[in-house]
């Protein structure tokens, strides 16, 4: 029982700290390769402190819809984060059905952000809930193949026994199958986390926005919590990209070296990752809205090919 | 992690692993529209295929093999490419139109060429010697590369859809034997390739002088 | 020696016109090639009477009766063609629709083209005969794409990529083969595992399912150099846009190389997978394209096209030929590619003259050529009933065999189709050319003489037609007879 509470507060911990530094990264990161200087990397920190310092403005139109969001995205990604095996190999919560748990409360929470959204009675708002569901319902079938062809192979859905069967001798890791649900996961992380190509994070034009529509009239606390949820969803969701597929270093008991060692490897993954992202968003312009199921329908394609392959290249 | 060259059976899934990539690159020429994207993508492709031959080469000690893999990264990865390319830039057509079936539901068709390829070449999954199913994903770029010859209404991205059509054979004729067909006659196909991208830049090229376009959807005056 | 000499002579003239510059000497070097070439076919068909089986360049080259009688054939139309294409062109520069620098091209391309029909029959290897096919292709293009309008443009790349496809489709069909033949002779036989000898030898011990796909995909691509429905969709465009004696070349040539291969390819499906599963694909095919051209020759508007459409027609009735089968039906094709070869280059001609001298390829437009060019009408109407199967001519008596091999194998419903087919096209080409020839001349367009080299090669291959109606001389004869057994299979 103690090691699953210490496990919890130590993973709860990790997600609350590293969230925001992965975002600071990424603008950092992504603003050098335009040859910027770009803001620090501990910025989102700061940015965090001042809205939870701040007044809050509220919509005389909004309802409980809008002030119970931020908590719910907040709570549901912090959850996900819980499911996910990040230091160590098993994952302080298992809930039932493992990875469709993981999809259906992210799901949870990406509802209450569209109301939200939809609540405070603002067109932006409004325009920004529809394109994200749109986006979201193709982005979610691809998601949910790409992961059960891993489940398949670990014969289970529960993510911690996904990344051990994935460590275990062999080459799981190079199997043609894995490689196309990396691919289709990686295109499903660009949609779901509103990077370049499907949404631009950084504009400043209400009529180009999806994601930062739907937070344009949230302030002060609900804000922070709303970005901060945000930043724990795009760090899980790497996270669930680089231990499921890329398990090395996990660490498998409670000894230091070996958490030590399962922390360094897992920021080295979550950064080269990071890495991974800032080169496709400076590579690519943002799509027309029209154009994304494209993109969306060619990591569907390619999920579905790979569960395929788990059956036809064997 | 086991080191590569240890484990007993590397070279299939090696071989494998590198076919995948070429049935994703194939598909991202059928989402994709850029012309010299495609063009580049297309040399990804032989890249692929040429790193195929040369394991297939290593593995089953084929010396003649060696030397279709080098011609392949010499002819496919770098000249044909390079003159696409060329020509692309001198009729300065940067994209594709709206082809005849959109992005979505082309790669569904896609998909269902794919299946369609595994179930045909099933019968033939035991006389594989190179990679399982290899001979799957041949038949499966093929069909592809028919289809983006259909469904794309620019000269250029035809000739290209033709070129990778030409790669799924080739990947065949490896997967089935594993030393390819007699060497005469693989060199007579790439020659034949060869002069065919040429004739086919000559003709591009003509289109657009008459035509001022290189949609060939403009090309539907002769009927009955 | 032959063998060499008849497949090395081409390429070296094609090679020698890219340095000549002036008309004449390219007209003349032209001449003195095909007309070598074919002294020398004959000579090979001699041989191979005698001997059996001709071979060269350590068994890269070999003939047999089949490709001996096809060699023949291709040597006999560039003969003719080349002749045609003196007058052709000198009219063409005449009124100015090209100029000398285009007619060169003609001339140097021919060659090139030539070599790769002649290396499509004289070569062991089916993987080399492959690259030959797609070699005509490349070679043809231009020619099609020759007067560089929008038309001729659409034309050419209509029949490139078309037959590119197609083609791919039969280096598939190769591929599969081959594999089956490793599987049979084992890895040692990897460099001669295409080679017909080879293969002739085992064929009926090849994977059944291999030949299959094989046999299916090698007749989708080889049917679409054919012109096989539902492939034949750059026939019309290619043969109307061309220049006439690039269109007697392909319609009278590429037909041939192209229907040649899918007999080598029966054969061995044969062979293999006995003449259930081939016959009935070649009899559905063979069978579409004459009853898919019938309606496009009634109403066809464009006496150039209407002529494509025949094409089309007659490569589906080698084909069905091939699929009725047996001994007759095997005799059928053979007789109907021969006689086929000699009578479709003066239609072509004729259609040619008829067109340089009019203007307009559209039959409402043009009546009573005979009386306007009257060597030109009356060929014409007398190809006309022999390239539709009206006795004496020799086609006649092709059809017959044909329709007696279809009652032999017991298709009554095909050959009955086949008959209405080959009927509806008769009645069409008559009505077609009896309102194009007869009848009072619409303009007052002299009466023009026809330049010597035009009326030279239509009467030369008049006078074979009429010769071959009444009389099958003797060694010819006994070459189609040795090749019938090897396309029927050794009974």
């Amino acid at each position: 029982m103690k090691p699953d509470l210490l496990a919890i507060i130590l993973q709860t911990a990790l997600l609350l700290l590293l969230a925001p530094l992965v975002s600071g990264c990424i603008k950092n990161w992504k603003a050098r390769l335009q040859t910027r200087r770009g803001p620090r990397i501990t910025q989102p920190y700061y940015d965090l402190a001042k809205f939870l310092r701040k007044d809050m403005v509220i919509s005389e139109h909004a309802s409980w819809v809008f002030s119970a969001a931020p908590y719910v995205v907040f709570v549901t990604s912090l959850l996900v984060g819980l499911m996910v095996p990040m230091v160590t190999s098993q994952a302080p919560l298992s809930l039932f059905g493992g990875v469709l748990a993981i999809i259906g409360l992210l799901a949870l929470g990406r509802f209450f952000l569209a109301l939200g959204g939809l609540d405070p009675a603002s067109t932006f708002g409004g325009m920004g809930s529809s394109r994200e569901m749109t986006i979201a319902a193709m982005a979610e079938p691809a998601l949910m193949l790409a992961i059960f062809t891993v489940a398949i192979t670990a014969g289970s859905t529960d993510l911690s026994r996904m990344a051990a069967d994935m460590q275990s001798p062999g080459w799981k890791l190079l199997n043609p199958a894995h490689l196309l649900a990396f691919i289709a996961l990686f295109i499903v992380l660009l949609a779901e986390t509103g990077r370049v190509p499907v949404d631009n994070p950084a504009t400043h034009l209400e009529l180009t926005m999806i994601h930062e529509a739907m937070l344009l009239e949230y302030s002060g606390r609900y804000l922070a919590l709303l970005e901060w949820g945000s930043a724990i969803k795009q760090l899980v969701l790497m996270a669930i990209l680089a231990n499921i597929f890329l398990p090395t270093g996990l660490a498998a008991d409670w000894s230091l070296p070996s958490l030590g060692l399962g922390l360094v490897l897992f920021l080295v993954k979550i950064l080269g990752l990071s890495l991974a992202v800032v080169v496709v968003e400076t590579a690519n312009a943002k799509l027309r809205l029209f154009r994304v199921p494209d993109l969306l329908s060619a990591a569907f394609v390619l999920a579905t090919l790979s569960l395929l392959s788990m059956f036809l290249f064997q | 992690m086991n080191t590569i060259t240890d484990t007993p059976d590397w070279a299939p899934r090696v071989i494998t692993l590198l076919a995948a990539g070429m049935l994703v690159v194939q598909f991202l020429m059928v989402a994709q529209r850029m012309l010299i994207t495609n063009v580049r993508l297309f040399a990804i492709q032989s890249l692929l295929l040429a790193g195929i031959a040369a394991v297939t080469a290593w593995s089953h000690d084929n010396p003649g093999v060696y030397f279709m893999a080098g011609l392949t990264l010499a002819g496919k990865v770098f000249a044909l490419p390079w003159f696409v390319a060329r020509l692309v830039r001198k009729i300065r057509i940067e994209k594709e139109m709206q082809p005849w079936i959109n992005p979505p539901t082309a790669m569904l068709l896609c998909g269902g060429f794919t299946l369609l390829s595994y179930l045909v070449a099933r019968p033939f999954a035991t006389a594989e010697t190179a990679g399982a199913n290899t001979f799957g994903v041949s038949i499966a770029l093929m069909l592809i590369g028919f289809f983006l010859m259909i469904n794309r209404q620019q000269a250029v991205t035809q000739v290209l859809a033709l070129l990778c059509a030409e790669n799924g054979l080739f990947l065949a004729a490896i997967s089935l034997t594993a030393h390819g067909m007699p060497l005469v006659v693989e060199l007579g196909i790439f020659f034949d390739l060869f002069v065919a991208v040429m004739v086919l830049g000559i003709l591009v090229y003509r289109i657009r002088a008459t035509f001022a376009s290189i949609d060939v959807e403009r090309l539907n005056q002769l009927k009955g | 020696m032959i063998l060499t000499g008849i497949v090395i002579l081409p390429l070296i003239a094609g090679l020698l016109s890219l340095a000549v510059k002036s008309q004449p000497w390219l007209e003349r070097l032209n001449l003195l090639t095909f007309g070598a070439v074919a002294v020398l076919a004959a000579t090979l068909a001699g041989e191979v009477q005698v001997t059996g089986v001709v071979s060269g360049l350590n068994g890269f080259l070999y003939a047999d009766a089949l490709s001996a009688l096809v060699a023949g054939l291709i040597a006999f139309v560039a003969l003719v063609t080349g002749i045609y294409a003196i007058g052709y062109f000198r009219e063409d520069e005449r009124i100015q629709k090209v100029t000398v620098r285009q007619t060169r091209w003609y001339y140097r391309l021919t060659p090139f083209f030539v070599f790769a029909m002649l290396l499509v029959v004289l070569t062991n290897s089916l993987g080399v005969m492959w690259v030959a096919i797609e070699g005509t292709t490349l070679a043809s293009v231009l020619l099609i794409a020759f007067y560089n309008e929008k038309t001729s443009i659409e034309a050419a790349w209509k029949y490139i990529i078309i037959g590119s496809l197609g083609i791919s489709m039969a280096l598939f069909g190769t591929i599969m083969t081959y594999y089956s033949a490793v599987g049979v002779l084992g890895t040692d036989a990897s460099a001669s595992g295409l080679n017909w000898s080879v293969l002739a030898a085992v064929g009926d011990k090849l994977n059944p399912r291999a030949m299959r796909l094989a046999f299916l995909f090698v007749l989708l691509g080889y049917g679409t150099k054919a012109g096989l429905v539902p492939m034949h969709t750059w026939k019309p465009d290619a043969y109307s846009e061309a220049p006439a004696p690039a269109t007697a070349l392909l319609g009278a040539g590429v037909i041939n190389c192209a229907i040649y291969a899918i007999m080598r390819f029966s054969a061995l499906g044969t062979a293999c997978l006995g003449h259930g599963f081939v016959g009935n694909v070649l009899v559905a095919f063979g069978l579409g394209s004459v009853l898919l051209a019938a309606p496009f020759v009634l109403v066809q508007r464009n006496y150039r096209r209407l002529l494509a459409y025949s094409s089309i027609e007659h490569a589906g009735i080698m084909v069905a030929a091939l699929g009725f089968g047996g001994q007759l039906g095997a005799l059928g094709a053979v007789l109907h590619m021969t006689f086929h070869a000699v009578t479709k280059p003066l239609v072509f001609f004729c259609a040619g003259n008829v067109q340089q001298h009019f203007g307009t390829p559209y039959l409402r437009k043009i009546t009573g050529v005979i009386h306007v060019l009257p060597w030109t009408g009356g060929l014409f109407l007398m190809v006309t009933l022999a390239i539709t199967g009206v006795p004496p001519f020799s086609i006649f008596q092709s059809e017959f065999t044909i329709l007696s091999a279809g009652l032999a194998a017991n298709r009554g419903w095909a050959t009955a189709l086949f008959v209405v087919g080959v009927v509806t096209i008769f009645s069409g080409f008559l009505v077609h050319m009896s309102k194009l020839n007869l009848g009072t001349p619409r303009s007052e367009a002299p009466i023009k003489g026809e330049s010597p080299w035009k009326l030279g090669a239509m009467v030369i291959v008049a006078v074979v037609i009429i010769c071959l109606g009444f009389w099958l001389p003797a060694p010819l004869f006994q070459l189609i007879e040795a090749a019938t057994k090897i396309v029927g299979g050794n009974p």
